[in-house]
């Protein structure tokens, strides 16, 4: 009797594939999602409770049990600098500032699956844009993976199922944009006319989560205290991709331009987390492995060369991206009060290594002074990142329908060094940028939530 | 004190607004969302309590009495000819659905709603030709796009609902810088690189709908809905040395282009409805639509063109053509008025058994074309359309353990004929001359709705 509500529930989830529609971008990657995960170190695969659970793991929407919408304020301000010969010192970057919305909702359901199904919503929008996508010339000194990642919409949409035995099962889709199209111009009896043709394409990436309330160890009542949690979140990107033909407009032979590159990226990410709750507290620690040597890199050429043809247009610099791991630890005290209500505390850390090689290929480009071609240093500036968060909330129980919550992390870049080489990348030799950069900085993110039941 | 609370309620579906979410854009205005408004022509505003109020009425969803989600599909296959050719307008079609969440605040019936269409091929397009290309301006590419709306609803009185969200699209600015070396003979051998800055950023406007139960079997619905369109300025600048293969530059080329193109403009629209019961089996719907189409800006790029190219010391070589700077593109205004659109529709639950009722339901618009004759030297062809439409049914009670609520299946067709008529131009000798235009749209779809 048992196996077909199991069936049933894994079938619910996995048709939440199907329909649910989502945009993961790199916000929620660089600071987390929610009122809760961020302040937790972004852990949460193994032990959140609501809709950050769309994004840290959707099996976890079946701990869902009320209508919850979630309202709020994130973003995060950024103080980096890149040091050394002819690099400014401080580099410029937007601050990024953003609303989330967020959904829990329990799907009633009757029989075998009577509240074991929960669906979550998440969304964040940058105040200013929605998907911001600047890919700069390489020798400007910029930090690409940190500061114009945040500018992006993110929207997620998974649902969760109990499946019985302590097992969950979750599934989700996120999505993001990309641009593709042409403009052509042309002259016409001595005037401009053109065509546009520009299209935004959706591209998806699943999330598949689950986990696993340990049958030992269990509280007097006979609830679980130990959880393990596993999410899988596939590869998503925005690219832009517009060619530009100019070539009837005068009697100049010129190129097609194809102006192209990846705007956002984020690589596929494998998460494992324990957690152990007890006594109004939860503990939390895991790791995530990002697969970022699977990054194509943001630069594509400007002149496309005639298919199974050479040409002797320029090749933007390649770069080595290497996987990583992040280690994260998160815990959270409930200190309950009268009526149901409740004060929350929490805090958190993780280490995120850079995946940018210390030493990069030079950019090639041409001199309009030399009229020549030149090596560029490529300034494509990354560095690993320790963050501390904390936060706290408060839940008004049957005082009122609402919980209000807030966290703040600190991540601090770790002191490191780049360089650009043209030929051996150890020892860097010769060194383009005529010296090391040395990189450092700090980033606050931030954010402040108000949750309304229903 | 009970009074300031009911009030703050009201306040707060407009309050909504602030961070509701929400992307309206065309298709749902030709046609329509949901097979149960679709093949009630649209009449449906004083009548509506599924996800298809986000888009109808955002009102109606605080109607709802428990969690819904619907889930269908629909295909508008537009036959539309010139001159007794097809047009080759491609066809609208795309996901449909959505969920209504209703609850409590306190105690005041509170809805969350969530209503999309996806299309099949892309999110949107934008697409502008030169205008004087003949083209279906309403149906070519306007319909093209993604439709996302989430709204929230409440009923402060029994009788009264209110419900808002914020619609928000997409705009694209861009601004391109292309450098280096241009190879006139061999222009796939330029050394050119090139750096992007691209916002898509947002653009708002509201929503907001109320519907008013006068007795249990008449209701009012009011609804407003924001003006709208989908900007993308690209600037594109070259600065490159230019020469015959790589030895050197002979001279150097500035070339600036600055496009700016409006497309995907909706109109800000007010709707009236009413809806009467006569007999507890049968609904009959009429909706007034105005549309202020007079606002509206067509999809034609404005292009200034800065080409700088100055002559070579020894003078151009042999073959090589000395450039001219071609004039900005002159955009016409377009003739376009207001319009307003009559929306009729009927439903009837024709059978009524313990485990299924069924449902026929049948619908009339006629919209009549805001586009003056197209007599000058543009071609945004347009003609009258008047739209039956017919659907199907059927509902399912409880049918299993699992699903307390009910199912629901809805089916729809739309068969809407735009009359041929002759456009004459002025001048004789215009390139496009004298032309008939008209045609016909089929539409059809389903959807399937489980309700808790």
């Amino acid at each position: 009797m048992r196996a077909p509500g199991i069936c049933a529930a894994v079938t619910v989830a996995l048709l939440a594939a199907g329909w649910a529609a989502s945009a993961q971008a790199s916000p929620e990657d660089i600071m987390g999602w929610g009122p809760r995960s961020p302040a937790m170190g972004g852990t949460g695969a193994a032990c959140s409770n609501g809709a950050d659970a769309t994004y840290t793991n959707p099996a976890l929407l079946s701990r869902v049990h009320r209508n919850m919408v979630t309202l709020g304020l994130s973003g995060a301000t950024f103080d980096l600098s890149a040091t050394g010969p002819q690099l400014p010192g401080r580099v410029s970057v937007l601050p990024a500032k953003g609303y989330v919305v967020g959904v829990e909702v329990p799907v009633p359901f009757g029989g075998l699956l009577k509240d074991r199904v929960a669906a979550g919503f998440a969304f964040y929008t940058p105040t200013n844009a929605l998907v911001r996508g600047r890919i700069q010339y390489p020798e400007v000194p910029e930090y690409p993976l940190l500061a114009d990642r945040a500018q992006s919409l993110a929207i997620r949409i998974g649902a969760g199922a109990d499946l019985g035995y302590g097992i969950r099962a979750g599934a989700g889709v996120a999505a993001l944009a990309n641009l593709v199209g042409s403009i052509d111009v042309a002259n016409t009896a001595g005037t401009v006319t053109s065509r546009v043709d520009d299209k935004l394409i959706a591209t998806y990436a699943p999330t598949f989560g689950l986990a696993w309330d340990l049958p030992f160890d269990r509280a007097p009542d006979g609830s679980t205290r130990w959880r393990i949690g596993a999410t899988y979140r596939g590869s998503i990107g925005a690219t832009f991709g517009v060619n530009v033909d100019a070539s009837k407009l005068s009697s100049l032979n010129l190129p097609v331009f194809n102006i192209a590159g990846v705007a956002q990226y984020d690589p596929p990410e494998i998460v494992f987390e324990a957690a152990r709750e007890w006594d109004g507290w939860t503990v939390a620690a895991g790791v995530t492995w990002k697969h970022w040597s699977a990054y194509p890199g943001v630069f594509e050429p400007t002149i496309l060369c005639p298919a199974d043809t050479d040409c002797a247009a320029l090749t933007p610099p390649q770069i080595a991206f290497s996987d990583t791991f992040v280690p994260r630890v998160g815990a959270e005290k409930v200190l309950p009060l009268p009526r149901h209500a409740s004060v929350r505390l929490r805090a958190g850390f993780f280490y995120e290594p850079t995946p940018v090689p210390a030493a990069l290929a030079a950019s090639p480009a041409y001199d309009l002074a030399s009229q020549g071609l030149v090596n560029e240093p490529t300034r494509f500036f990354d560095a690993s990142r320790y963050s501390v968060s904390i936060g706290g909330g408060v839940d008004m129980g049957d005082l009122a329908p609402f919980t209000i919550d807030a966290w703040a992390q600190l991540q601090a870049l770790s002191s490191t060094t780049q360089q650009t080489c043209t030929g051996s990348f150890t020892p860097c030799s010769p060194d383009i940028g005529t010296g090391p950069a040395s990189l450092s900085g700090t980033v606050l993110a931030y954010g402040a939530m108000l949750g309304v039941r229903f | 004190m009970r009074a300031a609370g009911r009030l703050l309620a009201a306040l707060l579906p407009v309050a909504a607004a602030c961070w509701a979410a929400d992307a309206r854009a065309n298709p749902l205005d030709v046609f329509g969302f949901g097979s149960r408004g679709t093949a009630m022509g649209g009449a449906v505003s004083a009548d509506v309590t599924d996800f298809s109020a986000c888009y109808y009425n955002p009102a109606g969803l605080a109607l709802a009495h428990g969690l819904e989600i619907s889930v269908g599909y629909f295909r508008a296959d537009q036959s539309l000819y010139m001159n007794g050719k097809n047009s080759g307008v491609d066809p609208v079609k795309g996901v449909v659905g959505g969920a209504v969440v209703p609850g409590k605040v306190f105690t005041l019936p509170f809805a969350f709603g969530v209503g999309f269409h996806i299309p099949d091929d892309w999110l949107t397009r934008v697409r502008a030709l030169p205008q004087d290309q003949p083209r279906w301006e309403l149906y070519d590419n306007r319909n093209q796009r993604l439709w996302f709306g989430v709204d929230l609803a409440i009923s402060p009185f029994p009788w009264l609902q209110i419900g808002g969200g914020v619609t928000f699209m997409a705009a694209t600015k861009a601004t391109l810088d292309i450098s280096g070396h241009v190879d006139l003979f061999g222009p796939t051998d330029s050394s050119l690189r090139h750096q992007v800055d691209a916002d898509l950023t947002l653009i708002a406007y509201p929503s907001i709908g109320a519907r008013i139960e006068a007795t249990k079997d008449l209701s009012f619905a009011l609804v407003y809905r924001g003006q709208f369109s989908m900007d993308l300025n690209v600037d594109a600048n070259v600065q490159a040395g230019v020469g015959l293969g790589r030895a050197g530059d002979l001279t150097t080329l500035l070339l600036a282009l600055q496009t700016d193109t409006v497309d995907a403009f909706l109109p800000q629209q007010v709707v009236g409805g009413i809806s009467y019961k006569p007999t507890e089996t049968l609904h009959t719907n009429f909706d007034l639509t105005w549309v202020n189409w007079s606002a509206y800006q067509p999809p034609v790029t404005r292009i200034m063109t800065q080409l700088n190219v100055p002559p070579p010391a020894g003078g151009w070589p042999a073959g090589i053509q000395p450039p001219t700077v071609p004039a900005p593109t002159v955009v016409l205004p377009i003739q376009i008025h207001d319009i307003v659109i009559p929306h009729l529709g009927v439903e009837w639950r024709a059978i009524t058994q313990r485990t299924w009722e069924g449902f026929l339901r049948a619908g009339y618009e006629f919209q009549k074309s805001p586009i003056a004759a197209q007599t000058g030297p543009t071609n945004y062809v347009d003609r009258d359309r008047h739209s039956v439409s017919a659907g199907l049914g059927l509902r399912l009670p409880a049918p299993a353990t699992l699903l307390p609520g009910d199912v629901r299946l809805d089916a729809h067709v739309q068969y809407s004929v735009l009359p041929t008529e002759t456009t004459t131009k002025v001048d004789a000798s215009d390139p496009v001359g004298d032309y008939t235009a008209g045609g016909h749209i089929w539409n059809v779809g389903m959807m399937a709705t489980v309700g808790f």
